[in-house]
């Protein structure tokens, strides 16, 4: 059996997290939750990670600008931005920015799943070997 | 409006204007050849020509004056534009506000509902364990539709229109109807609240349940910031001709960079669903409505002070 995708959820709002963290945890990936950038980057530099789930709106260190540091902390990591901010400039901006995809929120958990079992498939198959 | 007066609107558009040439050169003209020829020909010839500058200055005095006329229509309507995409640019950005903040709690509804309907199982009939968590899973789906709830009402009062039904009060009652509401709450926390009040000030003319609005908007927000040991002031006086309140906290301040900010609909730097960024907006909003201005100052780490100024 292949390893179980390792996804990093990165949210302020706790609940949402913890509960989308148990969900994933239960359908066979392997999750880590952070409730801001700041802390996100510590667990990176702790272990890597496949998917990054990546909120925008945050305290601290916002979705945007935590982005570039993420994918510096992790460059084999896809970021799949998931936000109940609709705002086309950001999507714009986060896409241009590295991120995979942008979901908005609040999207069912099925759809999550595909979007994430998606961005780590496109990018298994384009990794050099 | 021709199309291209349309696209770009030209406060003073030249070239469909007339000419500028009759009262800048005709006239004077006229008027000086009317003098000198007072001075060599027959008076008659400088009677006619100094009728003819006479008419030619009335004329292009009525030009101006239309001429001056459309111009400020023209502002005018402008103004109107302005105005409008102002309003637009507000229901815009409220509406990009309220999606943000209706989305995620739910988003965590939906996530819940996920949840429990995945540990219900295929034949719903879920294990003692899992029995906890999905009624876990619907208080939390309970307490995410009161936040919706929350925002939407406080919406419904900011959309609200508001006309105020004036009365005259004593802004020291005003504000003693709301302190006695928090007092309690602050003396728990270890908060102390002082009162600095001008006692010569005159009864205001106000809306009094609006002006208690904003009020305990201002203290509530004083108290969450203001850590035990802390002090709130109430203060009334009179500046420049009006009527002040001032709401001082010895809390954390409020950083420059988000001073600009602290008016917009949905800002907040409280914890995701302790605030919904709407109470000063609102309270900014109310006391425009009343004829006043509400302001704030603060130097960070050593309090705020938000002041209400009414009219006298």
């Amino acid at each position: 059996m292949a390893d179980p995708i390792r996804v990093l959820i990165v949210d302020d709002e706790e609940r949402f997290r913890d509960t989308l963290g148990k969900l994933l945890g239960r359908h066979g990936f392997t999750v880590r939750t952070a409730g801001g950038g700041n802390e996100a980057l510590a667990l990176l530099a702790d272990a890597p990670c496949d998917v990054i789930v990546l909120d925008v709106k945050m305290p601290g260190l916002s979705g945007q600008e935590a982005l570039p540091l993420l994918r510096a902390a992790c460059p084999e990591a896809e970021v799949l931005v998931l936000t109940g901010h609709a705002s086309v400039d950001i999507a714009s901006a986060m896409i241009t920015g590295g991120a995979a995809d942008y979901l908005l929120k609040p999207c069912p958990t099925d759809e999550l799943e595909g979007a994430i079992r998606a961005v780590y498939d496109r990018r298994q198959a384009t990794k050099p070997r | 409006m021709s199309a291209r007066n349309s696209m770009n609107p030209a406060i003073l558009p030249e070239d469909h204007s007339p000419p500028l040439w009759p009262h800048t050169l005709l006239a004077p003209l006229m008027a000086g050849a009317a003098v000198l020829s007072a001075l060599a020909a027959p008076p008659l010839v400088g009677v006619v020509l100094a009728l003819f500058a006479g008419a030619v200055c009335i004329g292009s005095a009525l030009v101006l004056a239309r001429r001056v006329r459309r111009g400020e229509r023209k502002l005018h309507d402008l103004d109107l534009r302005l105005l409008q995409s102002q309003k637009l640019a507000a229901i815009g950005e409220l509406s990009s506000g309220i999606a943000h903040e209706i989305n995620n709690p739910l988003a965590i509804i939906t996530q819940e509902i996920d949840l429990a309907r995945e540990l219900f199982g295929p034949n719903g009939c879920p294990g003692e364990g899992d029995l906890a968590d999905i009624r876990d899973s619907l208080d939390q789906v309970g307490k995410q539709v009161a936040r919706c709830r929350q925002i939407t009402h406080k919406l419904l009062n900011f959309a609200r229109k508001m006309e105020p039904v004036i009365q005259e009060e004593s802004l020291e009652r005003v504000i003693e109807d709301m302190a006695l509401l928090v007092e309690r709450e602050a003396l728990g926390r270890g908060v102390a609240i002082v009162r600095d009040y001008d006692h010569s000030l005159p009864q205001v003319r106000t809306d009094v349940p609006l002006l208690r609005q904003v009020i305990l908007n201002l203290l509530t927000n004083a108290l969450q910031a203001t850590p035990q040991g802390g002090s709130i002031t109430l203060g009334t006086g009179r500046r420049d001709g009006q009527a002040i309140i001032e709401v001082r906290d010895t809390g954390c301040g409020i950083p420059p960079q988000n001073m600009a900010k602290i008016f917009d609909p949905f800002f907040t730097t409280k914890e995701p669903g302790k605030g919904t960024g709407l109470g000063l907006s609102v309270s900014h909003g109310i006391v425009a409505r009343l004829g006043g201005s509400l302001t704030a100052q603060s130097t960070p780490g050593q309090g705020a002070t938000f002041t209400v100024a009414l009219p006298l």
